[in-house]
């Protein structure tokens, strides 16, 4: 783009799809933003009065919130832990020449190609199930009582369904980052005295730190919007033990019928997500810079 | 110390041997340079030493003690790679330092070693950078600077001046030499240009597809190379090979005579030839002789500027002590 008449096409041509997103985000935006400060129940028709900031009073002392808040840091935490550590220690053994490396690696990341809804019950019903589940037989043949996961870890559960999820996403991320890593570097190190430990801890965890940064930055993301495993596996039960914020404006807007506090409740996401992503990029984001 | 020797070293990579059975033997504070053409093995061996490859049979003793099975940190060799493969997260003094932290050498010496091998390097103004920021040469300079402050037996250079431009190249080869000079530590260096080999070795090792060909001094392999192979491969422009009737002349099948031991005019020699292409470097001048009848081209060199140009037809006149004899075998008569 160097003259002024191209510049002006590009313009141009890319304004349908820029005019196209603005609008898909602007004008749901737009009406989250005036339903929130509208009484506006679908039990209760007539008009809907403007009310201010009624509904954030309500939704932010709803006895939910607080749990909801603490469940989603939990969950994306938690998650991120799991994914990374994992995902570091299954890509250093997936870097290993070995028999049938491309099926294994396949198989590795069949798990991201099953669809959230469908994992969670899978692991509901076949896995953790405290009658039929696998772990279920497993403890009754080590002769041990069941245990019932949903019921008893419910958040701890629905951790470990969703970090399954996420797993193959991280791993594959910090394979293709391993296999970037220059031969020659390690076997500097190698010559240079360096443990297979120190090897890890100075030449291949440094070289992983910018894609560690892009997993955790997309996994946030998606993991603060977890619904689809909470929806099949537990409905945010029992109490509020697994509901987060996703979880509760679901409820708010949709089991209770009422427009004005879901819209309350998304706004109120949409800020605690800008917050999170802004201590994000403060913290890591500076991994990404060349 | 540095005297490295190895007995009957074979290297084989599934069924392709690389390194057939090979004797060698490095003298302390010897310069030996490995030179071939690619893929003969070179590298292959100077793994072996450094130990990032293991032997398939035979023997590798450092300073008389067995090495073979030793890992590659135990055996006191530094190396410096073709990719110079600094790492890049680290600041110059921290790559330094590297090999030091983990040998746990006390941090007072570390910092002492690493000013003195920033000065001898002139690496000071560098230090607090990173590899990124650095010029090839620079770059260069860090991974020797980290080799040298391990004080190791050896040193073992894998192709280190590939990756720069000509001009630097020759600066950096001055460098390696005075390197060599002022610790006297055994070096390996590996390197396909045998200008490099010339310059700098004490003891050349002409590969071949693994074998060794020759081994001695550069100009033990310039007089007398021991066959077609060595004399082809040392000395730039390459040596002219001459068959047929004229090398029967000599009692040989096959003769050879270096472009700078004819002498080129354009009045009466021995051959008659038609200058196909002359090349004027200013202190030399080659010539490329067409239709001598002798081979299809024969280069000639003559010193500084001749009057001769393309299309001239010069006679060509070999000194007759300089002729190397070879038979059919392609050994040396």
């Amino acid at each position: 783009m160097s003259t002024k008449a191209s510049r002006a096409a590009a313009r141009l041509m890319i304004s349908p799809s820029v005019i196209l997103l603005l609008g898909w985000m602007l004008i749901p935006l737009g009406m989250t933003l005036y339903f929130s400060v509208l009484r506006y129940n679908l039990l209760m028709p007539g008009d809907n009065p403007f009310v201010g900031f009624e509904n954030y009073s309500y939704f932010l002392t709803d006895p939910g919130f607080t749990a909801a808040i603490w469940n989603t840091l939990a969950l994306v935490l938690g998650v991120l832990v799991i994914t990374i550590v994992g995902g570091i220690l299954l890509a250093l053994l997936l870097d290993q020449p070995m028999w049938g490396q491309g099926i294994v690696r396949i198989l590795v990341i069949a798990p991201f190609f099953v669809m959230p809804t469908v994992s969670a019950l899978v692991w509901k019903n076949m896995f953790l199930n405290p009658v039929n589940g696998l772990f279920a037989h497993l403890f009754k043949a080590l002769g041990l009582t069941p245990y019932d996961f949903l019921a008893q870890a419910p958040l701890a559960s629905i951790i470990g369904i969703v970090a399954w999820q996420w797993l193959p996403f991280a791993t594959l991320i910090l394979l293709t980052a391993l296999q970037s890593l220059d031969s020659e570097q390690l076997e500097a190190a190698e010559m240079d005295g360096a443990s297979p430990l120190s090897r890890f801890r100075f030449i291949m965890l440094p070289h992983l730190a910018r894609a560690i940064t892009v997993v955790i930055l997309i996994q946030t993301i998606f993991l603060l919007s977890v619904f689809a495993e909470i929806l099949v596996t537990t409905n945010g039960g029992p109490g509020y033990a697994s509901t987060n914020l996703t979880y509760l404006i679901y409820v708010q807007s949709l089991l209770q019928y009422d427009v004005g506090m879901g819209s309350a409740g998304g706004v109120v996401a949409i800020i605690l997500a800008n917050i999170v992503a802004i201590f994000l990029m403060r913290m890591i984001g500076k991994n990404l810079e060349t | 110390m540095g005297q490295i020797t190895l007995s009957q070293v074979t290297k084989r990579f599934g069924d392709v041997e690389v390194i057939p059975p090979l004797d060698l033997q490095i003298d302390d504070g010897e310069f030996v340079v490995f030179v071939g053409p690619s893929g003969c093995g070179k590298s292959t061996l100077l793994r072996l030493i450094a130990g990032l490859e293991d032997v398939t049979s035979g023997e590798i003793r450092i300073d008389g003690t067995e090495a073979t099975d030793l890992p590659p940190a135990r055996r006191r060799l530094a190396m410096v790679f073709q990719s110079y493969a600094l790492y890049p997260h680290m600041s110059v003094r921290k790559n330094i330092a590297f090999p030091m932290k983990m040998a746990k050498v006390p941090e007072d010496e570390q910092n002492r070693r690493i000013e003195a091998a920033a000065k001898a390097l002139n690496l000071g103004d560098y230090l607090d950078r990173k590899p990124g920021q650095l010029s090839g040469g620079q770059r260069q300079r860090v991974a020797i600077g980290r080799a040298i402050v391990r004080e190791p037996a050896a040193f073992l250079f894998d192709e280190p001046l590939s990756n720069l431009d000509a001009a630097l190249r020759v600066g950096m080869r001055l460098e390696i030499s005075e390197l060599h000079e002022r610790l006297a530590t055994t070096m390996i260096y590996v390197t396909h240009d045998q200008v490099e080999a010339m310059t700098m070795a004490d003891k050349i090792v002409v590969l071949r597809a693994g074998h060794i060909e020759q081994v001695g001094s550069p100009l033990e392999l310039y007089r007398a190379p021991r066959n077609l192979f060595v004399a082809g491969f040392i000395g730039s422009p390459r040596m002219n090979f001459i068959e047929g009737a004229e090398a029967g002349a000599h009692g040989a099948h096959t003769i050879g005579i270096r472009p700078e031991h004819i002498e080129v005019s354009d009045g009466p020699g021995r051959w008659q030839g038609r200058i196909a292409v002359s090349e004027h470097l200013g202190s030399d001048t080659f010539f490329h002789v067409h239709d001598t009848g002798l081979a299809d081209v024969i280069t000639v060199r003559a010193s500084g500027e001749v009057g001769l140009r393309h299309g001239d037809t010069v006679a060509l006149t070999p000194r007759a002590d300089q002729i190397h004899r070879f038979g059919a075998d392609g050994l040396r008569l």
